[in-house]
């Protein structure tokens, strides 16, 4: 007969599988309730009309797409992390933001009255080109060193964004790149925004093909022979991080570190099967940027902070306290 | 003595540039265009040396050649005070050395912080040398956050102005700016003269110049103070100079044949003034003002950094 305490060890085990969900659930309602433009649930209940303006063209589509972005990115960040092996690589310390960015510069100048897709498809190609190099530069890296390869994706991305303003200062257009260089959710309305839902399918096929990935991860030889063809493996991989990188820098521009610190806080209480652990990868994603998102709408309301500096300052703080425990 | 021909050959490339820099489509103006030519010029020597100076002696200190004072966070800290200090004392001028009170202020923050970047970073076990490298990247890219953030608060309307203070330039500097820098560069080399056979000593690392009597503590103490002024002078006058230091460095180093700081501090100036200058003439003359100094010497300066760390075997 079980004992009271195996009981209590149940119970607590199913609150903490419930605590993420559970404040996934809160941090989406204040999400909604934050805001210049009062709405509170007293007018929504009296069905009027200015409150459920607000609410559906301004707060819902801000909530999905900062959902969507945390969940895209995060996601993004442990494929990364498969792919090339290391754990602080994501699409900000492998070049493919700035690459994005260069794809859109491009869209830009070449055709300025292009829509969302073009950009998005432009930005994609070019980030999944950066992240093919960015792949074969590490793979010829004669040490391995896990210190080494986040260091490499670094300089690859600011030489990346040096060519960018090279590019966006002889056009005349460098101005206007800084403005959407940090991301920033305080634009998202509805109708400009919907490119973001590109991110779902993606994180479906990530979820689809979780075992591989994980397989992925502990090397060629391994996976090769388990069954699984590498290089097809890693181009569908990037593929997938280019896609979510390329939809999250039209949409807000860019939201560096997300990938890179929820997996690795997920993957030091779970481990690294994403088959298990990619809701918890997901969900945490999508709360860290809700929380970061709150964090600047009130820090100097009525101004808000981007999310590109909230995040930078959080996730950076974060990434380096794991550069450091990786140390002792 | 090959090696003194190499730093003769050096100055007289420089003063080549430099004579074509003030002259070349003048017109001989005396009026404005060569007093402003002058001025610039100026600012490149006094900001060459300083981050001559400041990055090869803070890699004898650190004992490894892929880091200088702008990779380990030292101009962005520097970028974070004074926005700080905007914002809490209200002052219009921004970045501008002369106020005594607000340069005091920045050169104590950045000592303290060499201190404590000193402390963390080389006192512990000895790590491989790449992890300063990535804390520094990170911690640079942390504090910039921070930075923009202040910019944010100080002005959310002029946050795009602000931001172009990101970049090298020449064309913001004020004649009293130029004076009060010249004036402290020469004072930290008249510091810092004292110590140049010191430095060899130090190259060796830190136990064997304690055991050469070296008393290392309170030498490597004065001169990250004066690295710390050196990047406050140099931040202030030019702008941050990221990958630049490292650049230079290591070209001096293969310049010089040799280890002994006599040779490679003068050709580590020598090298960052002839980039600044190359740099300016190709914007003027090769690229017709479609770029800037900023862009050209980020772009060469970081592309050459990647190739570094790309063959960077001996990290382990």
């Amino acid at each position: 007969m079980p004992s009271r305490d195996v009981f209590l060890g149940v119970g607590s085990v199913a609150l903490k599988r419930a605590a993420i969900p559970v404040a996934f659930t809160a941090l989406c309602v204040v999400s909604l309730t934050v805001g210049v433009n009062r709405m509170s649930l007293v007018a929504l209940a009296s069905l009027s009309d200015e409150a459920w303006l607000t609410l559906t063209a301004s707060r819902l589509p801000r909530l999905a797409a900062l959902v969507l972005t945390g969940v895209g990115l995060a996601t993004c960040g442990v494929i990364l992390q498969h792919v090339v092996r290391n754990r602080f690589v994501e699409p900000a310390t492998t070049g493919g933001m700035e690459a994005a960015k260069l794809g859109i510069l491009v869209a830009l100048s070449v055709a300025p009255a292009s829509g969302a897709l073009v950009r998005a498809s432009l930005a994609l190609g070019f980030c999944f080109a950066a992240s093919l190099i960015y792949v074969a530069l590490v793979g010829r890296l004669q040490v391995k060193n896990t210190i080494l390869v986040p260091v490499i994706g670094l300089m690859y991305g600011s030489v990346l964004g040096a060519i960018a303003e090279f590019y966006a200062y002889s056009r005349n257009m460098l101005q206007s790149m800084q403005g959407w260089l940090i991301g920033d959710f305080s634009k998202i309305v509805e109708g400009n925004y919907e490119i973001v839902w590109l991110i779902l399918p993606v994180v479906c096929a990530a979820y689809a093909f979780a075992h591989r990935f994980t397989l992925l991860g502990m090397g060629s030889d391994m996976a090769t022979s388990l069954g699984i063809s590498h290089r097809a493996m890693v181009a569908l991989g990037l593929l997938l991080v280019s896609t979510t990188v390329a939809a999250t820098v039209v949409a807000v521009g860019a939201v560096p570190f997300v990938g890179l610190v929820v997996p690795n806080v997920v993957a030091l209480r779970q481990g690294d099967n994403l088959a298990r652990t990619l809701p918890s990868v997901a969900l945490g994603g999508a709360s860290l940027v809700l929380v970061c998102d709150i964090l600047g709408r009130l820090l100097i309301y009525p101004f808000e902070v981007p999310i590109g500096l909230t995040m930078g300052g959080v996730g950076g703080l974060l990434f380096l306290f794991l550069i450091v425990r990786q140390r002792r | 003595m090959r090696r003194r021909v190499s730093l003769l050959v050096a100055f007289v490339g420089i003063a080549a540039l430099s004579i074509a820099f003030v002259l070349v489509g003048s017109g001989l103006d005396f009026a404005y265009i060569i007093p402003r030519r002058l001025t610039k010029l100026a600012a490149m020597i006094v900001g060459g040396i300083a981050v001559g100076l400041s990055s090869i002696v803070f890699q004898t200190i650190a004992g490894n050649r892929i880091l200088t004072p702008a990779v380990m966070g030292y101009e962005a800290v520097y970028l974070l005070l004074q926005a700080l200090l905007v914002l809490i004392l209200g002052t219009s001028s921004l970045m501008v050395l002369g106020d005594y009170g607000n340069f005091l202020a920045s050169i104590l923050m950045m000592v303290a912080y060499s201190l404590v970047i000193h402390h963390w970073l080389f006192k512990g076990p000895q790590v491989d040398t790449g992890q300063p490298l990535l804390v520094g990247l990170v911690l640079t890219m942390v504090i910039g956050t921070f930075t923009q953030f202040v910019q944010l608060r100080i002005s959310p309307g002029e946050f795009a102005i602000f931001q172009g203070f990101s970049l090298i330039s020449f064309d913001r500097v004020e004649p009293v700016q130029l004076l009060w820098s010249t004036g402290l560069v020469t004072l930290v080399c008249l510091a810092g003269s004292r110590s140049l056979a010191v430095l060899d000593l130090m190259a060796l690392g830190r136990d064997q110049a304690l055991s050469l009597g070296v008393d290392y503590q309170r030498h490597a103490r004065l001169l990250l103070g004066l690295i710390a002024v050196l990047v406050a002078v140099s931040t202030s006058l030019i702008g941050p100079t990221a990958f630049m230091g490292v650049f230079v460095a290591n070209l001096a180093y293969a310049c010089a044949k040799s280890e002994r700081h006599r040779m490679t501090l003068p050709l580590g100036c020598l090298t960052a003034i002839g980039m600044f200058l190359i740099a300016q003439l190709s914007v003027e003359h090769v690229f017709n003002y479609r770029t800037t100094v900023g862009i050209l010497i980020n772009l060469a300066c970081g592309a050459w950094f990647l190739v570094l760390t790309l063959r960077f075997r001996d990290i382990a």
